[in-house]
């Protein structure tokens, strides 16, 4: 069933919907959505997404993000560029008045590191290998959970590379890409809206997507929902709470002056919001403790004490 | 003009209860997808993270993060207890203290979007004509102790214990699993994703099955009494930790005619009968969210006062009790009352 359908039915009529059919599928937990864990859990977990990685799944320039460290406190990130050998790895805080509001992050021809900074929020980072015939960018956006971030819309929209895929808006914290929802990007060069561009979306489930930007250059993207074919990732602890996640990669190509110019964003996304979730189940208890609070409801014999007014005392 | 638009203090409050429950359902969609961010992400109200429209998140799941992922695994790895891992949860509670300090507990009484919900409903039930269940003296004190058990279990106990590995993961922020604003709230912005009970743990099945329950019970329950789900919410006691640190604080004097009258008892939706007996410091009660009813409902010249670095916000007052009790009684049956459902002792109470 249309999940927006079923939505609005659900406010209208809730204690009509027990159906057994509308029973949905589950759900990841909003929390730590973007706890920066948006690409990869810890331990275990990271090695068997590793092995899912080994695998090429696309040929589209990409950052992946991999967390290091047994507890929140020192968790280091470490940046792995594929599809993209990098002469600079570049990252943006959406603290655009701090002193480092832009850092170019030490590489060591493997990895970048993304040190801990002294406040929280969004960062934009970004590998860029330039050619003499060709640019090629890989960006994604990570979010730190400390304070102090700031809203990350002005970083965003700050020109960082020529050819730009930019989230409008990316997930704010507690939220993440899902399966079946719509997300808008814009596809711009040189600060300039490229309209009718053509864009690819490739997933790690095995989705291939085109899309063309509209007059705005904003592209609308239904995230897939590709988990079926999936096996179940099982809770090892860590951080992500054993939500399933996968990647996915937009990416645009662009030739100017006899220059082409390839960018590719990449993040993460779950499954569907009601994937492993029950409504019936859900529908169902709600509807016992509403059937808990009917007596309540009724107009008994009061004391004698308070039958004026009609009023009982527990 | 002001008079004219809020000629009391209950009108301003349901004003304000209004603004307050956009701002706190839908403020993000008003103010930018990451207004959530730049405003506190500590309310001292129940103004849900679940909720992708929200305009703020409550200081409750702050809470249990911070206790989860930092000090829980600080704890067990002593060698990383260091100042940077109190910081943020000190910074939190720091944000939530410097709102909290300037309204106290009016954040219950008329900020919070789970009390505004509770109260409308409360209002159609008197519409229905449904009768009104209180606790008397002899039994509220039974009922007090459950929101200090909510606070110490479900948002400082086991997301601790889960931070330091003694307890399953899933139970990292179990209040906001039970919490029935996560319900109403998404309800609100017609996202039903809260409402469908987990399937993939045995946890978080038994603690969404528990919220839909409990707050199946309450939307009902408000319809005959008010604001079921306040008197065990912990952010009533988490604020009543902080209720003698501010400025702003509700009033009472001594009174000859008190232990006569009642009618502030009868007013107040927490059924705080000690508002009616005591004065001085025991009047300001740890359930009370500062809604002001009893000080509307104070039929002498302020004995009842809202007073915030003692400056009198608002008074009892004769001529403004009178004003009132035309519009509504004390326990909130408006005197313009339109009954969709005729009570049954109706004809016999006239």
């Amino acid at each position: 069933m249309n999940n927006r359908v079923l939505r609005v039915a659900m406010v209208a009529l809730p204690l009509l919907l027990l159906s057994p059919e509308i029973a949905a599928n589950a759900g990841p937990q909003p929390e730590h959505a973007t706890h920066g864990d948006g690409h990869a859990g810890t331990g275990a977990k990271e090695k068997k997404h590793s092995m899912r990685d080994a695998v090429l799944w696309t040929v589209y320039p990409r950052l992946k993000i991999m967390m290091g460290g047994e507890n929140r406190a020192q968790r280091e990130v470490t940046l792995l560029p594929k599809n993209v050998v990098p002469n600079s790895i570049d990252a943006y805080s959406s603290n655009i008045k701090s002193p480092d509001a832009h850092r170019q992050l030490p590489y060591d021809l493997v990895t970048a590191k993304l040190g801990k900074s002294a406040t929280g929020g969004f960062y934009w980072l970004s590998a860029r290998e330039d050619q003499a015939d060709k640019v090629t960018v890989a960006s994604t956006v990570y979010y730190m959970s400390e304070r102090g971030s700031k809203n990350p819309t002005a970083m965003f929209m700050q020109q960082k590379n020529a050819l730009e895929i930019i989230p409008q808006p990316f997930p704010r914290e507690h939220s993440r890409y899902r399966a079946n929802e719509d997300w808008k990007f814009l596809v711009r060069f040189n600060s300039q809206l490229l309209a009718k561009q053509k864009v690819n979306m490739v997933t790690q489930n095995g989705s291939k997507i085109e899309l063309l930007s509209d007059a705005q250059g904003i592209v609308t993207v239904q995230i897939p929902d590709d988990f079926k074919a999936i096996e179940v990732q099982k809770n090892t602890g860590g951080h992500n709470h054993g939500r399933r996640s996968s990647e996915f990669v937009l990416a645009t190509e662009y030739v100017h002056a006899g220059k082409t110019y390839l960018t590719g964003f990449n993040n993460s996304y779950g499954p569907d919001a009601f994937d492993q979730r029950s409504l019936a189940a859900g529908l169902g208890f709600m509807f016992l403790g509403m059937i808990g609070a009917v007596p309540l409801l009724r107009n008994r014999k009061v004391a004698k004490n308070t039958a004026e007014t009609g009023k009982k005392e527990i | 003009m002001a008079n004219k638009i809020f000629p009391t203090l209950g009108r301003f409050r349901f004003t304000v209860q209004i603004i307050m429950l956009f701002v706190t359902v839908y403020g993000g969609a008003l103010l930018g997808t990451y207004a959530v961010d730049r405003i506190s992400q500590a309310l001292p109200s129940l103004s849900c993270a679940y909720d992708k429209v929200t305009g703020d998140q409550c200081i409750l799941i702050v809470t249990q993060h911070q206790l989860h992922h930092r000090i829980g695994e600080a704890l067990v790895n002593a060698r990383h207890i260091a100042i940077n891992v109190f910081i943020p949860t000190l910074i939190s509670v720091g944000t939530f203290f410097a709102l909290f300090f300037f309204l106290n507990k009016a954040f219950c009484g008329w900020v919070c979007p789970m009390g505004t919900v509770q109260e409308l409903i409360y209002r159609i039930g008197r519409r229905l004509g449904r009768p009104l269940n209180r606790f008397e003296p002899r039994n509220v004190h039974k009922v007090r102790p459950a929101k200090w058990l909510m606070l110490l279990v479900f948002v400082l106990g086991l997301p601790l214990l889960a931070g330091m590995g003694l307890a399953a993961d899933g139970l990292g922020a179990p209040y906001c699993q039970v919490c029935p604003s996560r319900l109403a709230t998404t309800l609100l912005t017609l996202d039903a994703e809260q409402i469908a009970v987990q399937t993939s743990s045995g946890i978080g099945f038994f603690l969404n099955a528990t919220a839909n329950a409990l707050f199946g019970f309450v939307i009902i329950a408000a319809l005959a009494a008010r604001q079921p789900f306040c008197r065990i919410c912990p952010l009533l006691s988490w604020n009543a930790l902080f209720q003698k640190l501010s400025p702003m604080r509700l009033v009472k004097r001594q009174h000859e005619k008190c232990e006569k009258c009642s009618i502030c008892q009868i007013a107040c939706p927490m059924d705080i009968h000690e508002i009616g007996r005591e004065h001085g410091k025991k009047a300001f009660h740890e359930d009370c969210t500062l809604c002001g009813r009893c000080a509307e409902y104070c039929p002498d010249d302020d004995v009842i006062q809202i007073k915030f670095f003692g400056i009198r916000l608002f008074g009892s007052g004769r001529e403004y009790y009178k004003k009132r009790v035309k519009q509504e009684s004390p326990d909130g049956f408006p005197k313009n009352r339109v009954i969709w459902l005729k009570p049954i002792n109706a004809d016999k109470n006239g």
